[in-house]
């Protein structure tokens, strides 16, 4: 396949990823799922499948509450292990190239949120006074998805086809410490996803339960199959013990 | 007095099923998700209304402000639908009602969208998806994991539409009355705090390579720590930038970037690699 050709089919997937996003969520916009799709257009299934599990680990956490736009995975993910494989830096050379370009995806999103959708928004609202449904579809889904392939299609295909020798050219010219500095940096970012995920949860009285899993894989080495499963077990045991017998005497 | 025959059919629900999944579409900074609520109640408006005064009121309604999380906002949705039907042919009711219901659901069915579906179900099956890519097993977890995170979404929405409808305003007082929330609450967050707790040690990395040399014995600082706990640095810093979040109310963003300098200080000077 040409170069040109696998830019423009991970340009239309990331389309795509984006109106799932927007529409529907099965959540083909996640980077596990990113990684491998376009490993597998860039000829590289293998590099793809570990650069999703790498950003996917990184991301796992960050969930942002309510109007917040988070740096964005799916546009990060599809250039990083673009470049990571035309470049031939491996999942370092990913890493190191995904975090900064999710700021730039959460730049689109946040322009998108606040101008772009403004405008279509005001739009549905005078298709509305004319009791105009086409109106309504055309600028509540038809246009505002379609500006997807504008904001993330157009500058995916140009980072993957004209991008991924500058891109690596930069990450060659940065002195290796910084490198390191981002990958170990990227371990540390998960602290901050998991720290916004505890500060949205309202019932702070279950704190303890927090130690319990964190004991549970610090001593015992439980995988994360196993934690989800203790959580799946903990919760049952709060419902036996707690809301079941309520529920009985009221 | 044409509009007293119209009855909402599974067929119209169906309609808002399928309208529901855009409620995002246009989602926007000045009103959120007020025009994808606006088209999930599109079929239902056009069907209830036939004097135009009615309907356009009713579109007008529905472009008020709104937000929760996507998913579960087919909920608040269902009961709309409800709603309209009982006041299309009960002119007696205080259509305000309507935007009443929809703004009382907003917070508590976010929190909880947001706490369970986001920060418990979406980590859980990303989790179990790498586990099954680490096994060698290919695309089976990325498979596994649309297809999980599909039935979820998807089921949710069909879910809310539906029962929305069938209860109507009853399932706000059951929502308000009976503690569900709260309940429901509680079970996602023991489910968030353990996941949490457990994955601190496996997905937050820190090392500090720093050895001190007494005499003979050379000692690791990383290696004294990790026998008296595993993990704990990542675990004290995770503490650190939840007390940063809540009590100093420093975005995450800024946070993250912070993240990112310190690390990279942190490698020129040999404390952290």
């Amino acid at each position: 396949m040409s170069l040109f050709m696998q830019a423009l089919l991970v340009a239309i997937f990331v389309t795509v990823a984006f109106i799932d996003s927007h529409t529907v969520q099965t959540h083909i916009f996640r980077p596990i799922v990113v990684g491998p799709v376009v490993g597998a257009i860039m000829g590289d299934f293998q590099t793809g499948l570990s650069v999703g599990v790498i950003v996917e680990l990184m991301f796992l956490a960050v969930i942002f509450v309510g109007t917040a736009v988070p740096p964005n995975p799916t546009i990060s993910t599809a250039i990083a292990t673009a470049v990571a494989i035309l470049g031939g830096g491996g999942t370092e050379l990913a890493v190191a190239t995904a975090l900064p370009i999710s700021f730039i995806g959460q730049v689109a999103e946040t322009v998108q949120n606040s101008v772009i959708n403004v405008f279509f928004m005001h739009r549905v609202e005078k298709a509305a006074e004319r009791m105009d449904t086409r109106g309504i579809v055309m600028n509540n889904t038809i246009l505002p998805m379609s500006m997807n392939a504008l904001l993330y299609g157009v500058p995916t295909f140009l980072a993957v086809y004209f991008g991924a020798d500058y891109v690596a050219g930069i990450i060659q010219a940065i002195p290796d410490k910084i490198i390191t500095g981002l990958t170990v940096g990227g371990g540390m970012v998960g602290a901050v996803g998991f720290a916004l995920l505890l500060s949205s949860i309202k019932s702070r009285q279950m704190w303890p339960f927090m130690f319990l899993g964190f004991f549970f894989a610090a001593y015992l080495h439980i995988n994360m199959i196993g934690i989800a499963l203790l959580a799946v077990v903990f919760s049952a045991m709060y419902y036996y013990f707690k809301l079941a017998p309520e529920a009985k005497t009221n | 007095m044409e509009n007293k025959a119209k009855k909402i059919t599974k067929k119209d629900l169906w309609k808002v099923f399928l309208n529901q999944m855009t409620i995002r579409g246009a989602n926007n900074y000045e009103r959120q998700q007020n025009a994808g609520f606006t088209q999930a109640m599109m079929p239902i408006i056009e069907k209830l209304y036939t004097d135009p005064e009615e309907k356009k009121a009713a579109y007008e309604r529905h472009m008020e402000y709104f937000l929760t999380q996507d998913m579960v906002s087919a909920i608040p949705v269902g009961i709309a639908v409800a709603m309209e039907e009982k006041y299309a042919t009960d002119p007696d009711m205080d259509p305000s009602s309507i935007n009443a219901v929809k703004t009382a659901l907003m917070g508590p069915l976010a929190g909880l969208g947001d706490s369970l579906l986001n920060g418990t179900a979406r980590p859980i099956l990303a989790s179990l998806a790498i586990s099954l890519v680490n096994a060698n097993l290919g695309w089976v977890g990325p498979i596994l994991f649309v297809l999980g995170m599909g039935f979820i979404s998807i089921g949710i929405r069909y879910l809310g539409v539906f029962q929305g409808y069938a209860q109507g305003v009853k399932l706000v007082d059951k929502i308000q009355s009976s503690g569900l929330i709260s309940k429901v609450t509680d079970i996602a967050a023991i489910a968030a705090y353990t996941i949490v707790g457990g994955f601190i040690p496996l997905l937050v990395y820190m090392n500090i390579p720093i050895t001190i040399t007494s005499g003979e014995t050379v000692i690791s600082i990383q290696e004294t720590l990790n026998g008296l706990m595993p993990g704990v640095l990542g675990l004290a810093y995770t503490g650190l930038m939840y007390y940063l979040i809540t009590k100093k109310k420093i975005s995450a963003v800024k946070l993250i970037f912070v993240t990112m300098i310190v690390a990279i200080v942190g490698v020129y000077l040999g404390v952290l690699g």
